[in-house]
């Protein structure tokens, strides 16, 4: 088989070309989102090249890009991780790899999109969107500016993830796995103390109603809710959410239509006002 | 600057966050604070722009979307919001709750351009099995193209027609209405306290949700002191559960040579 040592000298990526194929990914990773396969056309888009180089037989090259148009769904910053362990794979062992590669994607994406969603999507948010939140109502742009810094320097660090996929390619999950979950779940503290916070800061209750006996009147917010606890009315309002979100036949946007109607209702009346 | 080029600038943007947010980019994302930002510097006023950024983006706290799932467009109720209120002077109540709904239809575009995209998957397939390779990179700039379209096509309505409409509807809204919409802006951050609380370990670490909340209601520690004592808490419990993890492994692989001297003896 002189054809296919030919191709084994010939199919090592350059460092440039895995730049490319991580940036192609990285900036494309959520565009041509599906119902049915969902990432997998960015996924597709982004081996293309590389998988060119790798299988110039073209036959093989469109088994293996096959692969790449079936289901794929992960957290885009975590993406990196598995497609740079695919790439790794399919350069060593070639399309005897196809379905090694498939069975990688499905068992990856999974777990690091649980820590990836966590990260990316809700905790990291929280915490600065909090914070650039209050900073931007005081009309201080500064807390928005460090955001935007920070995500242009995880661009390194997604990089770096990407690398550590494509170099230490399977053996991820075993060695590191039980380490990012540990590394998750302490800095979900982190989280919950800031949301804990939120509920007395951001969540906003406040009824103008007064109770008149006589020449006495008493205000109900200032000194029946604020004299057993601040934060009283936001509080449970937050467990009630809470308590609907757990249940089926409540989804988020039902809850903000639900919000959106107590509170024109409550205007309308005079039972909630707007909190001083 | 002109009123046409921040028109157009707006529009731009638009398309730009429609891009940015899609993919693990996220330099603007479509967080309403940092948008917010941008179009005030586009509108020249940034105030405005980080004041209604910021009401949108506490609003929006934790209602992500996860999986890919569906969720209002925060990012497009911003641009709507911060661009009527600098041209029609209306209060930041009355700019999101204008902006709101709008976010609220262009969820409906991000499901239609969700099927679309669908064929342009296949056309993609297909093209790879008739072998015009080259191709394929066409079909799918051309659903990126598409993709913006979400947030272009119902900014540039907005950008053309939206002034005038909404300047006539402030005649009409009673104020009782608006003030309901004002409440809600400040209730509404609780759904995304909400969704966050289902996401997290909550029984788990319930101490530090109690801390956070007395060190907010109670000591009134800001957001930021308070997320650098979780900080701190966090990095105490890693540096603990990692330990006890390198512990275990350990502990596990003097278990397996135990093990095999066991088998050893047996034989």
């Amino acid at each position: 088989m002189s054809n296919n040592t030919q191709t084994e000298t010939n199919n090592k990526l350059t460092i440039k070309e895995r730049k490319n194929m991580f940036r192609r990914w990285i900036f494309f990773a959520g565009l041509g989102y599906n119902f049915e396969s969902q990432q997998a056309p960015a996924v597709a888009f982004s081996m293309r090249k590389a998988l060119r180089k790798i299988y110039p037989n073209d036959d093989e090259y469109i088994a293996a890009m096959d692969n790449h148009y079936k289901y794929f769904n992960a957290t885009p910053q975590m993406g990196n991780v598995i497609l740079g362990a695919t790439l790794a794979m399919e350069e060593k062992d070639g399309i005897k790899s196809k379905d090694a590669v498939q069975s990688l994607k499905t068992s990856l994406m999974g777990p690091l999109s649980g820590v990836g969603d966590s990260l990316f999507w809700i905790l990291f948010p929280t915490i600065m969107g909090s914070i650039a939140g209050y900073m931007a109502l005081q009309g201080n742009p500064i807390g928005a500016i460090i955001w935007m810094a920070i995500y242009i320097g995880l661009y390194w660090v997604k990089m770096w993830l990407f690398n550590l996929g494509y170099t230490s390619g399977t053996k991820l999950v075993t060695s590191l796995g039980a380490k990012i979950n540990v590394f998750t779940d302490a800095i979900s503290t982190m989280g919950l103390m800031v949301v804990g916070s939120l509920v007395s800061t951001v969540v906003k209750v406040y009824t103008p109603l007064k109770f008149q006996t006589g020449k006495v009147s008493l205000s109900l917010q200032t000194e029946v809710f604020d004299k057993i606890m601040p934060g009283l009315l936001p509080v449970c309002l937050a467990a009630l959410v809470y308590w609907l979100l757990g249940r089926k036949s409540w989804t988020p946007t039902k809850i903000i239509l639900l919000i959106i109607v107590i509170c024109l209702a409550g205007s309308f009346t005079g039972i909630l006002g707007i909190a001083k | 600057m002109p009123v046409f080029l921040q028109n157009v600038l707006v529009i731009l943007l638009a398309a730009y966050m429609a891009w940015d947010n899609g993919t693990g980019n996220q330099v603007t994302g479509n967080w309403p604070v940092i948008i917010g930002m941008l179009v005030g510097l586009i509108m020249g006023d940034v105030s405005v722009g980080l004041v209604i950024g910021g009401t949108l983006q506490l609003m929006s706290l934790g209602v992500a979307a996860i999986g890919g799932s569906s969720i209002p467009e925060y990012g497009v109720a911003t641009i709507v919001g911060v661009f009527l209120a600098i041209r029609t002077g209306a209060s930041t109540g009355t700019a999101i709750a204008v902006g709101l709904p709008v976010g609220m239809l262009t969820l409906q575009f991000d499901v239609i351009m969700k099927i679309i995209n669908n064929f342009f998957a296949h056309w993609s397939q297909r093209l790879l099995h008739e072998k015009k390779f080259e191709k394929m990179d066409l079909v799918f700039y051309l659903t990126v193209f598409c993709w913006m379209l979400k947030y272009v096509i119902p900014i540039t309505l907005v950008v053309l027609f939206g002034t005038p409409i909404v300047k006539a509807v402030l005649h009409i809204i009673p104020t009782w209405f608006t003030n309901g919409l004002t409440i809600a802006g400040g209730m509404l951050p609780v759904v995304g306290i909400g969704m966050l609380l289902r996401y997290m370990p909550v029984k788990k670490y319930l101490t530090y949700l109690i801390l956070g909340f007395v060190a907010a209601a109670y000591v009134k520690i800001p957001v930021l002191g308070i997320a650098l004592i979780g900080g701190a808490a966090a990095y105490a419990i890693y540096r603990h559960n990692a330990e006890k993890l390198t512990q275990q492994s350990v502990a596990a692989t003097e278990n397996d040579v135990q093990d095999d001297e066991g088998d050893d003896f047996d034989e």
